[in-house]
C-alpha cells in the first residue's frame, strides 16, 4: 500500500525551481542561497522511519523524498504521524530504525541544534520564540555574531534587518521586543531565525493557521522567494486550497506510513488525496447502533455558546441514550467547546443546562455534580496522575463518595476500580500499579472509567483514541456505546472522520468555531464531512 | 494490610516512599555511628544515649511540626518561604502583656488563630490573587516579620505563664511533652495526607491541578486549605518554641523556612509536588538535628555543620534523581520488549 | 449533591463565625502596655556652673540601625530619652533603614538639615567612613557611637564599649571564682552571638586570652544568634555536649533568656553562669538569684545617652565641667564592669 517513492514523475518538471539560480537571485550577502544547492537535487530522503513511543508507533514506514527548491506538502489527518515526522527532522526524536539521507549522506540528528547547524529550520505552529527579547535577539538566538565575548548589537541589527528585507518585512524594527508584534510578524521572526542559520530546508508546521486571509497572500510570497534561492520547505496544512497554490509534490500520511508519495500538488484529484488520507489499513469494529436510538429525554442543552476568538453561537444537544459527535479539525474550536460545556472555561455567552437546569458558568464542579464527566484531549497532562496508582486514578472524581468522615476507604476504592477494569477488560488489571507503566489504550480506559463510578449521565469525550492502539479502540467503542444503551448521554469530539460517523448517532461539523451541519450519521459519509471539516475550496470535488 | 507487604516495592501505594525511606534510616545509622566513634565516653553511658535522643527530639520538634505544614504544601504544588516569619508573628503575638492575660488557653489559641489566618492569607493570594506562590509567601515573610516587630516594638517578649513554659519543660513517662507534641502532629499529618480525601486532593492538585480540576476537585479553595494548614502549623511551633524559649520576638525561628523545605526534599519531597511522604520529612528533620548533635557534642564549629547540612541536600536530591531516573529507563525498557 | 452544598454553606457560616470572633480577639491582644523601661538618663544638675546648665541652643541629629535586638532599642530610646533633658537641645532623629547605604543615604539628608552636631551608630564603620569624613569637611562634629569609624579624622568624638574588655571581664570573674573553689581544670563553655561579627570575635578572644592566663580553656562553644530561640538551641546542645559544666560565659543577656530557659529544662544546677551586656532582666535574675545566673559583665546602651549629654557639649563648644580640658575629649571607651549579686541594685536603672 506504500508507493514507491520513486513513482514521482511530472512535478518536478514544473517545479518553480527551474527559475533558481543562486548566482543571481542571492541579493543579499547574508541569506545567499547555499553555494551548491542544486535545484532539483534531492536533499533529503527518509527510507522506512519508524518511532515508538510506549504504546504507540507514531511513524510505521515513512519514505519522504524532498528535493531542493520545491515546496513538498505533508497530507495527513491529525495522528497521521506529521508532528512526530518533523521531531525527527528536527533532531527532537531520533527514528527507531529506518535511514534518513541528508545531502546525500547518512544523517542523524542527536538534537534541535545539530539538525539547526546542519542546515535544518522547523517553523512550529506554536512558534517558539522569546517574547521578551527583541526581533534581533531572537533572530540570532545562540548563535549571536559576537567578538570577545561581547555580542556585536550592531551587526546583529543590520543583518536582521537585512533578512527582514529579504522576507519583505523590512519595516518590522530590528530592536522591537517580540511581545509587541502580531502573529504574523512572530512568524517572520522565525523565518528570519531560519534564514540566519542559512537553512537549506525550512520545515513549516501550518504556517496559515496563525495567520489571517491576506497574509497568507504574503507568507507564499516568501516561499516562493526562499525556493527560488533552492531552499527547499516542507508545508504542514490541512487546507487543500493552499496546497494546490503553493505546493509541487505531496505525499500522504496515514497511521504513520506513507500511502502516497510525491503526487503532483496541482493536478491529483482531490478525490485521490482524500482517499490516501483516509484510505483504512484496519476496518475499525464498530459496535452496531440500537435500533431505537436517541430515545430519551433531552439531557445537555447548550444554546448560542461563544467564547470569543475560539467558537461563536454554538447551539446542541444531547439526549439520554445518544451519541452525538462533533467532527472538526485542531483549531476549530471543538476542544475549546467541550471544555466550556464543562466548565473549565468560562462562556462569554449562552447557556449550558443539565436536564433544563442552567449549570454556573466556569464551574467544573457544578458541572460534575449534575452528572458530566470529561475525558480530555490531553490524557498526560489532563487527566491522569501518573506516579499514582491506577485505582487513584480510576476514583479521582469519586473518592469522596466512598470515604466516610473524610477518611478515605482505599479497600472499596480498589475493589470499585478493579470492577471496572474487569469491565474495561484493562491489561493489566492490578490497579496497584502506577498509571505511568499502562498502555496509552489502557490509560484512556482508566480515564474513561473513571466516570463509569458514581453517577455520570452526560459524558464528554475529547479525542477518545488519540494514540490508541486498534485492538483497544474497539474495545473503547464497544465501551462508549455500552454506556449510551445504559442511558448515559455521549458528546464525542474526534478528528478522526470515520470514527465520528462510525460511533455516533448524530454528527456535527465545527468549522473555525461556527457549526456547519448537523445531521444524523447514516445520512453522512466520510467524504462529505472531510469536505466540510476541511476549507470550502473542495466543495466542488466533494459531490454528495 | 498484610497483602501490600507482599508487593514488589514498585507497586505499592508508599513502597516507592518506604524504599527512600529506609536509606534515610540508613543516613541516620551512619551519624549515629560516627557519634559513636567520635564519643565513645558519652556514648558509653546508657543514661546520656537516651538523653541524647530525647535531646535530639526535642530539637527537631519545632521545625518538625512546621515541616509537616511545609510537606502538605510542596506536595500540593506550593512552597511556603513565610514560616519562620509566621513562627514569629505568632510567637510575639501570644506574648504581648494583653494576651498573656487571657492565661495560657489564650495564648495557645492566639498562637493558632494567628498561624492559621496568617496562612490563609497566603493560600489566598496564591489561589485567587495567581501569585506565584515564591512571590506571595515570600511577600508575606517580610511582612510578618515586620508585623511581629512592629507588635513587640522590637524588644524580646517574655513569656511569665508557667503553663506555657511547662510546655517545653513537663516530661510524661520520662518523655518531653514537646516530643508528644511531635508524634502527634507527624501522626496526624500521616493520617490526613494518607488516608483522608484532603490527602487525597492534596496529591491531586499538586501532581496534576489540571486533572484534578477537570475531574471536579477544586483546585483553588484545597490551596487557601494548605496554605491554611501550613499556618497553623507554625501557629503550633511558634506555642513550642515560646515555651522552650521562655520568649518571643521577631526575629525567633530565623530561617526555619529553609530549614522545613530542606528537610521535606531529602525526605523525598518532589519540589514539583505530587510527591511526598510525611515519614521521610520527619527523617529529613531528624537527620538535621543529629548532625546539629553530632557537631555540638564534638565542639566543632557552626560553619562546617552547614556545609554538612548542605552536602547532605545535594547528595539527597542526586540520589533521587538517579532513583527516578533508572526507574523510567527501566519501565521504558520493559514497555518497549512487550510493545 | 444537596447534602453537599448544604455542609459547604455550613462550614462557611462556622467559619466566617471563627473567623470574625478570632479577629475581635486578636485585635485586643496586640496591646502591648508594658510599663516603659526607666530610660537610662542624667537628669540635669541644678548645681549652677555644671555641664547641665542651659547654654546656646543645639541642633543633635541621630540615626542608629533599625532595631532588631534590645541593645539597640535601647540605644535609640536612651539617645530620644537624654535629649529630652536637656532644654536645649533639639533631636531630630532619621532611620537608618535596613543596611549601610539605606543608613547613608539617610545621614545625607540629615547633614543637609545642617544640624550642629551628628549622632550615629553606623550599621558598620567601615563602610560609613566616608560619610563621618564628609560631615566633618562640612564643619558638622560626628559623634561616631560604638561602631569605630577606622579614620580618626571622620569623627569629633567616639564613644564606644570595649567588646575584647567584656571577655576578659567574664573571664577573669569566672576564673577568680573556679579558683576560689579549688578547680583546677574546670569545664568551661562558652555561647557566643552571631560568629560571624568583628565584635563576637574580639568577645571571645578577650575570653580565651584570659581564661590562658589563668590556665584554663574552653571545653565548647555554641554560638547563637542574640535571639531567645537561638540561645535555647544552643545552650541545649552546650549542656548536651557537656555532661558536667564549671561555668558558661554566655555573651548576650537578651539570648541569655533562652540559655536559662535551656537550663531549667534541662535541670542542671552544677554549674554558674555569666550573662553579657547587662539587660535589666539579667540584673533582676542576677538580685535574686534562683537561677545559674550569677553576674554579667556590660556593654551598656548607657553609651547613647552619654553620646547625646557629650554631643551638647561639643555643639556649645563646652568641656566636661570635671575636666580640666576646655573641649570634650576625642575618644571615651566605657569599661566593661562586672555585675553580681552585691553591687545590681547600683546597676539596675541602667538595665535595658
Amino acid at each position: 500500500m506504500t508507493e514507491p517513492a520513486d513513482a514521482a514523475t511530472g512535478p518536478l518538471a514544473e517545479a518553480p525551481a527551474d527559475a533558481a539560480d543562486p548566482a543571481h537571485t542571492a541579493t543579499g550577502p547574508l541569506v545567499e542561497a547555499p553555494a551548491d544547492a542544486v535545484p532539483g537535487e534531492v536533499v533529503l530522503r527518509l527510507t522506512d522511519v519508524v518511532k515508538t513511543f510506549p504504546g504507540v508507533r507514531a511513524l510505521d514506514g515513512v519514505q519522504l523524498e524532498v528535493r531542493a527548491g520545491e515546496v513538498h506538502c505533508l497530507l495527513g489527518q491529525n495522528g497521521a504521524g506529521k508532528s512526530t515526522l518533523i521531531k525527527v527532522l528536527a533532531g527532537v526524536h531520533r527514528p527507531d530504525s529506518g535511514q534518513v539521507e541528508w545531502r546525500g549522506q547518512p544523517a542523524e540528528f542527536a538534537n534541535p541544534q545539530a539538525a539547526m547547524r546542519a542546515g535544518i529550520a522547523t517553523i512550529y505552529q506554536e512558534l517558539d520564540l522569546v517574547e521578551d527579547l527583541s526581533v534581533a535577539e531572537n533572530a540570532f538566538l545562540g548563535h549571536e555574531p559576537r567578538r570577545a565575548g561581547f555580542v556585536r548589537r550592531g551587526r546583529m541589527a543590520s543583518r536582521t534587518r537585512e533578512i527582514l528585507g529579504r522576507l519583505g518585512h523590512g519595516e518590522i524594527p530590528p530592536g522591537r521586543m517580540v511581545r509587541a508584534l502580531p502573529a504574523a510578524g512572530k512568524q517572520i521572526v522565525s523565518m528570519a531565525r531560519a534564514l540566519s542559520h542559512e537553512a537549506r530546508l525550512i520545515i513549516m508546521d501550518e504556517p496559515s493557521a496563525v495567520l489571517a486571509h491576506d497574509e497568507v497572500g504574503n507568507l507564499f510570497r516568501i516561499i516562493r522567494e526562499l525556493t527560488a534561492q533552492g531552499i527547499a520547505v516542507i508545508y504542514i496544512s490541512h487546507r487543500l486550497e493552499e496546497i494546490r497554490e503553493i505546493g509541487d509534490r505531496v505525499t500522504v500520511l496515514k497511521d504513520g506510513r506513507t500511502t502516497a508519495a510525491n503526487l503532483p500538488a496541482r493536478d491529483t484529484p482531490t478525490r485521490d488525496l482524500v482517499a490516501r488520507m483516509t484510505g483504512r489499513t484496519i476496518e475499525y469494529v464498530f459496535p452496531d447502533r440500537p435500533a431505537d436510538s436517541g430515545a430519551g429525554a433531552e439531557l445537555l442543552r447548550v444554546d448560542g455558546l461563544s467564547r470569543s476568538g475560539e467558537f461563536a453561537d454554538v447551539s446542541l444537544s444531547v439526549r439520554a441514550g445518544e451519541i452525538v459527535g462533533i467532527a472538526g479539525l485542531v483549531g476549530s474550536g471543538r476542544s475549546e467547546l467541550l471544555e466550556t460545556i464543562y466548565g473549565a472555561r468560562r462562556a462569554h455567552a449562552g447557556t449550558v443546562r443539565m436536564a433544563g437546569r442552567a449549570l454556573r458558568p466556569g464551574s467544573v464542579g457544578a458541572a460534575v455534580r449534575a452528572g458530566m464527566g470529561m475525558a480530555p484531549e490531553e490524557r498526560k497532562s489532563q487527566a491522569l496522575l501518573l506516579g499514582e496508582p491506577i485505582y487513584r486514578n480510576v476514583t479521582l472524581a469519586t473518592f469522596g463518595r466512598y470515604a466516610r468522615l473524610g477518611f478515605t476507604d482505599a479497600g472499596r476504592e480498589r475493589a470499585e476500580a478493579d470492577r471496572i477494569a474487569g469491565s474495561l477488560e484493562l491489561r493489566p488489571r492490578d490497579v496497584r500499579r502506577p498509571v505511568r507503566t499502562l498502555s496509552g489504550g489502557n490509560q484512556q480506559k482508566v480515564v474513561v472509567g473513571r466516570w463509569l463510578l458514581g453517577d455520570t449521565r452526560l459524558l464528554l469525550l475529547d479525542e477518545p483514541t488519540r494514540g490508541v492502539d486498534v485492538g483497544a479502540r474497539a474495545e473503547l467503542y464497544q465501551v462508549i456505546r455500552e454506556l449510551a444503551a445504559r442511558g448515559v448521554g455521549v458528546l464525542l469530539v474526534s478528528s478522526e472522520v470515520p470514527e465520528v460517523l462510525g460511533l455516533a448517532d448524530r454528527v456535527l461539523v465545527l468549522r473555525e468555531g461556527r457549526m456547519v451541519r448537523e445531521a444524523p450519521a447514516d445520512e453522512l459519509d466520510e467524504n462529505t464531512v472531510l469536505d466540510l471539516v476541511m476549507a470550502g475550496s473542495l466543495m466542488e470535488g466533494a459531490a454528495a | 494490610m498484610s497483602e501490600r507487604c507482599r508487593l514488589s516495592w514498585w507497586r505499592g501505594d508508599g513502597g516507592e516512599g518506604a524504599r527512600r525511606n529506609l536509606g534515610l534510616i540508613g543516613v541516620l545509622v551512619v551519624l549515629i555511628l560516627i557519634g559513636i566513634a567520635t564519643r565513645p565516653d558519652l556514648y558509653g553511658d546508657s543514661g546520656w544515649v537516651w538523653n541524647n535522643i530525647l535531646t535530639i527530639l526535642k530539637l527537631a520538634s519545632v521545625v518538625g511540626v512546621v515541616t509537616v505544614g511545609m510537606t502538605f504544601v510542596i506536595i500540593g504544588g506550593g512552597i511556603d518561604l513565610s514560616v519562620g516569619a509566621i513562627v514569629a508573628l505568632a510567637g510575639v503575638w501570644c506574648t504581648t502583656l494583653a494576651t498573656q492575660g487571657y492565661g495560657a488557653g489564650g495564648m495557645i489559641f492566639t498562637a493558632l488563630v494567628v498561624g492559621l489566618c496568617v496562612g490563609l492569607v497566603n493560600g489566598l493570594l496564591v489561589s485567587y490573587g495567581r501569585l506565584v506562590p515564591f512571590i506571595a509567601t515570600l511577600a508575606m515573610m517580610v511582612a510578618a516579620r515586620g508585623l511581629a516587630a512592629q507588635i513587640s516594638g522590637k524588644q524580646t517578649q517574655v513569656s511569665d505563664n508557667a503553663a506555657i513554659n511547662g510546655i517545653a519543660s513537663t516530661d510524661l513517662l520520662g518523655i518531653p511533652l514537646l516530643v508528644y507534641i511531635l508524634a502527634t502532629v507527624v501522626v496526624a499529618g500521616w493520617v490526613l495526607l494518607n488516608r483522608t480525601t484532603f490527602g487525597r486532593r492534596t496529591v491531586a492538585v499538586g501532581g496534576n491541578p489540571e486533572a484534578a480540576r477537570l475531574a471536579g476537585i477544586d483546585v483553588r479553595r484545597h490551596t487557601v486549605l494548605l496554605y491554611g494548614l501550613s499556618g497553623l502549623c507554625c501557629g503550633i511551633a511558634a506555642v513550642m518554641l515560646t515555651a522552650q524559649a521562655t520568649s518571643a520576638q521577631a526575629e525567633m525561628a530565623n530561617l526555619y523556612e529553609l530549614d522545613a523545605i530542606a528537610a521535606a526534599i531529602i525526605g523525598g519531597t518532589l519540589l514539583s509536588g505530587g510527591r511526598g511522604t510525611i515519614v521521610g520529612s520527619l527523617l529529613g528533620v531528624v537527620i538535621f538535628s543529629t548532625i546539629t548533635n553530632l557537631f555540638a557534642i564534638n565542639g566543632l564549629s557552626t560553619e562546617a555543620q552547614n556545609m554538612v547540612k548542605g552536602g547532605i541536600i545535594v547528595a539527597a536530591v542526586l540520589v533521587q534523581q538517579f532513583q527516578f531516573r533508572s526507574l523510567a529507563q527501566f519501565l521504558s525498557r520493559n514497555r518497549l520488549s512487550t510493545g | 449533591m444537596t447534602q453537599h452544598s448544604r455542609d459547604l454553606s455550613r462550614r462557611r457560616l462556622l467559619f466566617g463565625g471563627a473567623a470574625l470572633g478570632a479577629g475581635a480577639l486578636l485585635a485586643g491582644c496586640t496591646s502591648n502596655e508594658a510599663a516603659p523601661t526607666a530610660a537610662q538618663t542624667k537628669a540635669a544638675e541644678a548645681a549652677a556652673g555644671g555641664n547641665s546648665a542651659p547654654g546656646k541652643k543645639v541642633t543633635v541629629g541621630f540615626s542608629a540601625p533599625a532595631a532588631n535586638h534590645g541593645w539597640i532599642a535601647a540605644i535609640t530610646a536612651n539617645a530620644k530619652a537624654q535629649a529630652g533633658v536637656y532644654s536645649d537641645v533639639e533631636f531630630t532623629s532619621v532611620e537608618a533603614g535596613a543596611d549601610a547605604a539605606a543608613q547613608r543615604a539617610a545621614l545625607s539628608t540629615l547633614l543637609a538639615q545642617k544640624p550642629d552636631v551628628i549622632v550615629v551608630l553606623p550599621h558598620d564603620g567601615k563602610e560609613l567612613n566616608a560619610f563621618g569624613l564628609e560631615a566633618m569637611k562640612a564643619g558638622v562634629p560626628v559623634v561616631n557611637l560604638d561602631r569605630a569609624f577606622p579614620d580618626a579624622r571622620a569623627y569629633r568624638l567616639q564613644i564606644k564599649g570595649d567588646n575584647y574588655g567584656m571577655g576578659v571581664a567574664a573571664a577573669t570573674y569566672i576564673a577568680e571564682q573556679l579558683k576560689a573553689k579549688g578547680v583546677s581544670t574546670p569545664i568551661i563553655g562558652e555561647i557566643p552571638g552571631v560568629d560571624s561579627l568583628e565584635l563576637t570575635q574580639e568577645r571571645s578572644k578577650g575570653f580565651a586570652d584570659t581564661l590562658a592566663s589563668y590556665g584554663f580553656k574552653v571545653a565548647n562553644r555554641r554560638p547563637a544568634a542574640f535571639t531567645a530561640d537561638s540561645g535555647q538551641q544552643a545552650a541545649t546542645g552546650l549542656l548536651q555536649a557537656l555532661p558536667k559544666i564549671d561555668a558558661v560565659w554566655n555573651h548576650d543577656d537578651d539570648q541569655g533568656i533562652g540559655v536559662l530557659a535551656a537550663v531549667n529544662q534541662t535541670g542542671r544546677k552544677e554549674f554558674f553562669m555569666v550573662g553579657g551586656a547587662g539587660s535589666k532582666k539579667a540584673m533582676e535574675d542576677i538580685l535574686a538569684d534562683k537561677t545559674v545566673l550569677k553576674a554579667t559583665v556590660t556593654y551598656s546602651p548607657s553609651m547613647a545617652s552619654s553620646a547625646i549629654s557629650l554631643a551638647r557639649l561639643i555643639g556649645q563648644g563646652r568641656g566636661m565641667s570635671d575636666l580640666v580640658e576646655l573641649q570634650v575629649p576625642k575618644e571615651i571607651v566605657l569599661a566593661s564592669e562586672t555585675i553580681t549579686k552585691e553591687n545590681a541594685s547600683n546597676y539596675l536603672k541602667l538595665g535595658f
